[in-house]
């Protein structure tokens, strides 16, 4: 977890999505660092958390995730915090908002999905026969799904280097994210969507092949005043991709509020 | 190139080769042996080179203007945007990225991908640049080494699956306990929706291979209450679930709808797609139940089920098997507990038989020791008890037991309803008529409304939620006792077939008990009944006299004695007075009493003399038949004048008590009744005013601890020790000191006091008596000590005897004895001494008694001597000093 800005600024939680870790923010919060107190944090199994924290009970839904977040706000004594999450993060964080409304003032949902898997009357994106694929290739090539791409970055020349990166980025450990994998991608929370009550931003990238735009304007629908914003980014991580776009939509809803 | 030990062959033709390597570009690209993919910062396809087309079956018109996630399968899209993209834009590169790109035939391609970020000096990505190497070996290669990764997996999931039933198993001391481990493992092992076992019924109502198992759900798990239900329902209904043969799955399909449609239904609505029946059964193949599995769509979790609906009627044979190995397993922990159960139960039924063979032998009354059985049989066997005893009136007075104090009043209840008015159907009737055991398994509703009688039976019966009845008849040799009926509630559960047999113990026990109890009081309520018709309960008035009777039976034994006291008003104003004992106190003895007695009143009509009552009852005695032998004391008062006329017939002499002294009347004893006939001597004399007259049977003065002697002795004592006119208070007395709670005899006593002389009651004869001679009463308080030979003398003036034997005051009636008194002052002194020396007991009596005593007396106290000796064969058996002193 690391926190920076001033201590008594408005707090910004950014909350990652599956598949990485907080580095994920790294272009966004400079954006805000100025007049925020920002708090990024790995979920656990991810990046640098303790994975003695792991429990498959408690982390066998997103609740235990959400309840894991409530706990670093509470921790840190945060209120009013805008809660920015990325992917299931999105979901993670509508549950936090119900579980504890009292910390939380605002919602920014980056490519959110309340359901990846399809349904009566319902498009997710994939099929079950996707999703199961997805999980079976987590299940046979675990290593790839954690880290094991990092320590060829640096090349073959200079092992000690690509240990050192394969320290830095996106390590997550095999198990969990396979359980994670399986968590984000056969849960359903549509039906949280209508009781959030905090103001919500919607940020739906163009052509995003894992968060359709058919699916974040069926989160905007769902959520009671949330606003929609479409980026021009494409693909899932725009924060990535287009951290200044990500930053300014950021910026005006939040100016709105 | 230039490596001198490459073969020379190869630079045989290097001007070709030359060629060859000056290669064009344009072609390397197009035809590179790896695909080539050039995107747009953002994942868009620009370039394309042929080699990937060729692969994928696309044209680069098709490719370019797509981003790549749209080319890859659906995981490898994922994997794209939430892994690879990130990390190239962190990175800069990856390298050997597993993806499946789809071909235009929908095919899946597997590839290795390598991409480096072009970025401008700013660190801005320009362009990625990536490369594709067909994997297709290789992934083939991975996937087996997944597969038997998987399948090593899989095989050690079970091995752990299967360990770790077992470790449970062996911890559990309970069907339940070995039902719980089994549905919960089985469950997770197979990965099911719900699982349930059931354990088949062992009970007499099933024969083998007829019908259906009845069974019972011993545990499930994740089974909703509906198809839980409908399982159970199919269960009882006779689904075969208990039978031999493997692990069957059985899809929901046309086949099981047919069968059992509700199941059916019920499954489809819970969205399940098969049941697996897994045999549970012994290690001898015995089948002791099934456990049933659910398989479809696993409801308790929060996440969405992978599986399509329909997709998991097919179990894998790896797991059909682990489930046949945890039937096993179960069914061979089932006997274990099972035993070990019975095992535990026998030793408590064993204890609880003990304690009721115990409380039976205990000698309380019948009544006290049903109550016992029963209040012990609701702390160990039952919840509720009912005992019928079976009567002259059918069966009658109920006890009854309830475990739970909160119940008593139901059951008392109960016992107040439902007797009179049961008829046939009742299964204690049943129990009682069939002479069988009567045992109704889970009675229900419609049992209820069938055996009991009233609205009001029927109410408490429900009340006390009976769920199932055991009905026992206590029946000893054919003959019908009663019955005993255990009922279980709700909170106790089914009886088993061992609790039936303990029961059935139970009742053996209790009619063996009851039947030697019933017998015993049955006696001892006849014998006393006689007894009481025998003793008159209070004797008639006598004017001028106090008279008091007392009548104690032995404390031991039958309980019933041979002894009485009578007094009779005879015509013409004289009293008889009657003390006897017949020999032994059994009913037998009281049997010949009554006879004796009858007999006796009978006799006297006729107005006898006492000497020749016992005469015509020694000739009456061989018609009588009488079994036993008797003694017996008959005495004649004239009221009016004290006039007093004894015959003794082997008795014990009479105790004159007066003035302060007591003295053994010298009542010469006769024969013994039922001896060889004898005749009696008669005693005459008069009582004094004040003076008390004693008549016992030898229970009052013979001890195992003592002598005849010494306990006539003690009777003179007691007798003085106290005021002597008042016959009750010197009965008690008497009683008190000589008789105490633990007699070996019965006691009968008659104690006569002619009352102070009334002037204006007796003016006649008693007034001449006193004219010429003084007499002096006990209550004459004033008499001299020195005086009271000569007062108690006095106190027995000789009336109308032929023979005078003293000069003093008493005569030896002549009556057939022609006996001369002894030449002594008291004569009834030595005679009473004699008679305690015939008896064995004085010799220097008896020296005393023969140095002044006829032939004829000698000859009358050896035939009392005779009979006196049977006695106390009687009483003391096998002792031999008695015999020596014979």
């Amino acid at each position: 977890m690391r926190v920076s800005g001033p201590g008594t600024a408005r707090p910004m939680v950014f909350a990652h999505g599956f598949g990485c870790d907080q580095t994920m923010w790294r272009a966004v919060v400079p954006h805000f660092a100025a007049d925020h107190r920002v708090v990024t944090f790995d979920h656990v199994g991810a990046g640098g958390s303790d994975l003695s924290a792991y429990d498959p009970e408690r982390h066998g839904s997103l609740r235990g995730y959400a309840e894991d977040l409530v706990e670093v706000v509470r921790e840190l004594d945060l209120t009013d915090v805008v809660l920015v999450g990325h992917s299931v993060s999105s979901m993670i964080g509508v549950l936090a908002v119900l579980t504890a409304p009292e910390r939380f003032g605002a919602l920014v949902m980056v490519g959110p999905s309340p359901r990846y898997v399809d349904d009566e009357d319902y498009t997710g994106g994939f099929s079950r026969a996707d999703v199961a694929a997805l999980l079976e290739s987590l299940d046979s090539n675990p290593a790839q799904w954690s880290a094991a791409l990092a320590p060829l970055v640096a090349g073959p020349d200079n092992p000690d280097v690509a240990l050192e990166l394969a320290e830095s980025f996106c390590r997550t450990d095999p198990r969990i994210a396979r359980d994670f994998a399986r968590v984000t991608f056969l849960s359903d929370n549509r039906d949280d969507l209508p009781a959030v009550r905090v103001p919500t931003l919607v940020l739906q990238c163009t052509d995003d092949a894992i968060a359709p735009e058919v699916v974040g304007r069926y989160v905007h629908s769902r959520v009671p005043g949330s606003v929609f914003t479409r980026l021009s980014a494409t693909g899932h991580c725009p924060h990535l991709s287009a951290p200044e776009e990500t930053a300014a939509a950021i910026r005006a809803f939040l100016r709105t509020l | 190139m230039t490596d001198p030990s490459a073969p020379r062959d190869r630079l045989e033709q290097p001007e070709e080769l030359a060629r060859l390597l000056v290669e064009d570009p344009a072609d390397l690209y197009e035809h590179a042996p790896c695909g080539y993919l050039s995107l747009l910062p953002d994942g868009r396809v620009v370039k394309v080179n042929r080699t990937f087309c060729d692969w994928t079956g696309l044209t680069p018109g098709a490719v370019v203007g797509l981003r790549l996630p749209d080319l890859l399968s659906a995981g490898s899209r994922v994997f794209y945007e939430t892994h690879l993209a990130p990390l190239l834009r962190l990175q800069g590169a990856v390298r050997e990225a597993a993806l499946d790109v789809v071909r235009a035939d929908g095919s899946v391609l597997p590839c290795l991908l390598n991409a480096i970020e072009v970025r401008d000096e700013g660190g801005r990505p320009l362009l990625v640049r990536a490369t594709v190497f067909e994997a297709t070996s290789r992934r083939r290669y991975e996937r087996a080494l997944l597969a038997a990764q998987r399948t090593a997996t899989e095989s050690e999931r079970r091995a752990r699956t299967l360990q770790q039933v077992v470790s449970e198993l062996a911890a559990a001391a309970s069907p339940e306990q070995v039902a719980e481990v089994v549905v919960r493992r089985a469950r997770a092992a197979v990965d099911a929706s719900g699982a349930g076992l059931w354990l088949a019924v062992p009970g007499p109502d099933h024969v083998s291979g007829q019908g259906p198992v009845p069974v019972v759900l011993a545990a499930s798990d994740g089974l909703g209450p509906a198809l839980l239900a409908e399982l159970t329902a199919a269960a009882e209904g006779g689904a075969d679930l208990v039978r031999s043969g493997g692990v069957r799955t059985v899809p929901v399909g046309p086949a099981l709808g047919a069968a059992w449609p509700e199941l059916a239904g019920a499954l489809i609505g819970a969205a399940q797609d098969a049941v697996v029946v897994v045999p549970v059964s012994a290690a001898d193949d015995r089948h002791l139940g099934a456990l049933v599995l659910v398989l479809g769509v696993v409801g308790d979790s929060e996440l969405i089920s992978l599986a399509e609906p329909g997709t998991r009627g097919a179990l894998p044979e790896a797991d059909a098997e682990l489930l046949a190995t945890l039937g096993r397993q179960a069914g061979q922990a089932l006997e274990r507990v099972r035993l070990h159960q019975e095992t535990a139960r026998q030793a408590t039924r064993s204890a609880f038989l003990l304690d009721a063979a115990r409380l039976m032998a205990a000698g309380h009354g019948v009544a006290e020791t049903i109550e016992r059985i029963a209040e012990l049989a609701v702390s160990r066997l039952a919840d509720m008890c009912v005992v019928d005893l079976m009567t002259e009136g059918g069966l009658v007075q109920p006890v009854v037991a309830h475990a739970d104090p909160a119940r008593r009043h139901l059951i008392e209840e109960l016992r107040d309803v439902h007797l009179p008015r049961r008829d046939g159907a009742h299964p204690s009737v049943r129990a009682m008529v069939e002479h069988r055991t009567i045992w109704l398994r889970g009675v229900d509703e419609a049992e209820l409304v069938r055996f009991t009688t009233s609205p009001r039976h029927l109410a408490v019966t429900r009340a006390l939620e009976l769920t199932d009845l055991i009905c026992v008849p206590l029946v000893l040799e054919n003959r019908p006792l009663g019955v005993i009926s255990l009922g279980a509630d709700a909170r106790h559960g089914l009886f088993t077939e061992a609790d039936v047999e303990t029961a059935e113990q139970l009742a053996l026990q209790m009619s063996q008990g009851m039947d030697v109890a019933q017998r015993y009081e049955l006696e001892w309520r006849t014998s006393h009944t006689l007894q009481a018709s025998l003793l008159p309960p209070t004797p008639p008035e006598v004017p001028g006299y106090a008279l008091a009777v007392r009548y104690l039976p032995a404390s031991r034994g039958a309980d019933v004695g041979g002894d009485f006291h009578d007094v009779v008003p005879l015509p013409g104003g004289d009293v008889a007075l009657a003390v006897g004992d017949v020999v032994g106190h059994d009913v037998t003895a009281a049997a010949t009493m009554g006879q004796l007695r009858s007999v006796h009143r009978a006799l006297l009509v006729d107005l006898p003399g006492p000497a020749a009552l016992v005469d015509r009852l020694h000739g009456s005695w061989p018609l009588l038949g009488l079994p036993r032998m008797a003694t017996a004391l008959f005495a004649r008062l004239d009221p009016a004048t004290g006039d007093l006329r004894i015959a003794s017939a082997g008795h014990l002499p009479p105790l004159l008590v007066a003035g302060g002294r007591a003295e053994l009347l010298d009542v010469r004893p006769g024969r013994l009744l039922g001896a060889p006939p004898g005749p009696a001597p008669e005693w005459a004399g008069r009582l004094a005013p004040g003076a008390t007259l004693v008549f016992y049977t030898d229970g009052l003065v013979e001890s195992r601890t003592a002598d005849l002697d010494a306990g006539l002795e003690r009777l003179r004592a007691v007798a003085v020790q106290g005021p002597t006119t008042d016959p009750g208070a010197l009965c008690d007395r008497l009683l008190d000191a000589l008789a105490g709670p633990r007699r070996a005899d019965d006691v009968a006593l008659l104690v006569l006091t002619r009352l102070p002389a009334d002037p204006l009651a007796a003016p006649g004869r008693a007034a001449d008596h006193r004219s010429h001679r003084p007499v002096i009463g006990a209550g004459c308080e004033e008499a001299a000590v020195e005086q009271a030979r000569s007062d108690l003398t006095d106190a027995l003036e000789g009336a109308s005897g032929d023979v005078s034997v003293s000069g003093d005051a008493m005569r030896w009636s002549p009556g057939r004895t022609e006996v001369p008194a002894p030449p002594v002052a008291f004569p009834g002194l030595d005679v009473a001494a004699g008679l305690g020396s015939v008896l064995g007991l004085d010799p220097a009596a008896v020296r005393r008694l023969v140095t002044g005593a006829v032939d004829r007396l000698t000859t009358v106290a050896g035939d009392v001597a005779d009979g006196l000796r049977l006695l106390t064969r009687d009483a003391f058996p096998g002792d031999p000093s008695r015999d020596e002193d014979r």
